[in-house]
């Protein structure tokens, strides 16, 4: 396509890093609390891709206090979507870290190998 | 102006492997500070401050003094055997 | 599954979604050039139509408010999850002695710890208050500003003792805030119904574009969304250090 350079691969592939990362994080992991930070790696390769769509080149933020309504910004639906995300993705972390705190109250450990489903 | 998206893209991708691989947890929360804040240098070179103002209180702050937090009851909490 | 099986079972998916991800990945737009048609109606409408100036603002209360209705009340969810959690299973006899962990020592905090919380307190209040004031002018909102203003009561309990830290932020007084946040959120939806309007249909006087008190029904619904998400943080964070207390002398944990 006409115009699209080697910069136009790097946000793509950003996001296809993080979130294999993140998810090999998960897979490996042997600490629940280490599961959770890669849980939010995983988040935020969404956030990256929901920006990159977007950007434009050679515009600037969607906020018009100096500047008259006609100059070219990005797209201010996907950052409103993002930043409500971040917040919230927050409190659920908080929620299964209060989760990681109660298995490690009954079970005594917090190694996913470790805890196998109960039986019966 | 591109060099500094592609740094930036970079920079992030490797803050988030950090993260990944800071096996530790107590070093992992701090792999997030950092990691939170390339997110939010990231989202103001995309033109997006209200994110980045997001990204900056919630990631620097709030989720790794949770995980701090967390990880010291785990320590010193005795469980119920 | 032992280690080894779900990393095969990672590889095999892997194998077979690298392809599709590289043929999407070679037809997208090329980054900067998306069409973006909603995002240009709203950047050329939105400043005339709701007198605002901050277009993410308007999208978040106004043009998509009730997907902020919906993540105002996962934010309250969760939170209302995590206390349960925390508060259902803990018993009477925690102190209010940080607890010991290992054979670390417990230590005294620094006079410069205490002096740099105490000047910065302040001053991170300050800004996170005039960031939730400002929402529909510059960057801003109730979901950042609430943010920066709980991250900056955390300095009460970093400078000072946590005696002082749990006397001056009450829970009782935070778990009404968040109900009052999300309640408030739910009536500008109702409001508007009650006078013939469409749910969440902005009906307040616009006011003057520029202007502090500009943009109608979003100045209601951002100080709704600033007190729950304020008062949620405060209250998860409140939840998390009583679990690091120590308990009282003979108890069970």
């Amino acid at each position: 396509m006409r115009g699209r350079g080697a910069v136009s691969f790097v946000p793509w592939a950003t996001v296809a890093w993080l979130f294999a990362v993140g998810i090999y994080g998960v897979i490996t992991s042997r600490h629940y609390v280490h599961l959770i930070g890669c849980l939010t790696v995983i988040q935020s390769a969404t956030y990256i891709a929901l920006l990159s769509v977007g950007y434009r080149f050679g515009s600037v933020a969607p906020i018009f206090y100096t500047r008259p309504p006609s100059t070219p910004a990005v797209d201010p639906v996907l950052q409103a979507l993002v930043l409500t995300d971040i917040v919230v993705g927050a409190t659920v972390t908080a929620l299964l870290l209060a989760l990681t705190l109660q298995v490690h109250k009954k079970r005594g450990t917090v190694n996913p190998e470790r805890l196998r489903p109960m039986r019966q | 102006m591109t060099a500094l998206l592609v740094l930036m893209f970079v920079l992030v991708a490797g803050t988030g492997a950090g993260v990944v691989l800071a096996r530790e947890p107590r070093r992992q929360a701090l792999a997030i500070a950092v990691n939170g804040v390339a997110l939010s240098l990231l989202f103001v070179v995309l033109r997006a401050p209200d994110v980045a103002y997001s990204e900056i209180a919630v990631g620097t702050a709030l989720v790794p003094l949770m995980f701090l937090a967390v990880l010291v009851s785990l320590r010193t909490d005795r469980p119920k055997s | 599954m032992t280690r080894k099986a779900r990393l095969l079972v990672a590889v095999l998916c892997a194998l077979v979604s690298a392809p599709a991800i590289a043929v999407v990945i070679m037809h997208i737009p090329a980054f900067g050039r998306h069409p973006l048609p909603y995002g240009d109606a709203i950047n050329h409408t939105a400043g005339a139509q709701r007198h605002v100036t901050n277009m993410v603002s308007a999208v978040n209360f106004d043009y998509r408010a009730f997907d902020t209705l919906g993540e105002e009340l996962m934010l309250v969810a969760a939170v209302t999850g995590t206390l349960v959690l925390l508060r259902g299973r803990r018993g009477e006899s925690l102190s209010d002695r940080a607890a010991q962990a290992g054979n670390r020592p417990v230590c005294e905090r620094s006079e410069a710890v205490t002096l740099a919380c105490r000047f910065f307190l302040p001053l991170i209040t300050t800004f996170g208050i005039y960031v939730i004031l400002h929402a529909q002018l510059t960057p801003g909102g109730g979901f950042q500003g609430g943010a920066i203003v709980a991250s900056g009561t955390l300095l009460l309990y970093l400078g000072e003792s946590y005696r002082l830290w749990r006397r001056l932020v009450r829970s009782r007084l935070l778990d009404m805030l968040e109900a009052a946040g999300a309640l408030v959120l739910v009536l500008c939806g109702l409001g508007p119904m009650a006078r013939g309007g469409a749910f969440l249909q902005n009906v307040l006087q616009l006011g003057q574009t520029g202007a502090l008190l500009s943009g109608g029904l979003i100045l209601v619904e951002n100080a709704g969304v600033a007190l729950a998400v304020t008062a949620g943080f405060i209250l998860l964070l409140l939840e998390f250090l009583e679990e690091t207390r120590a308990t009282c002398e003979g108890e069970g944990p």
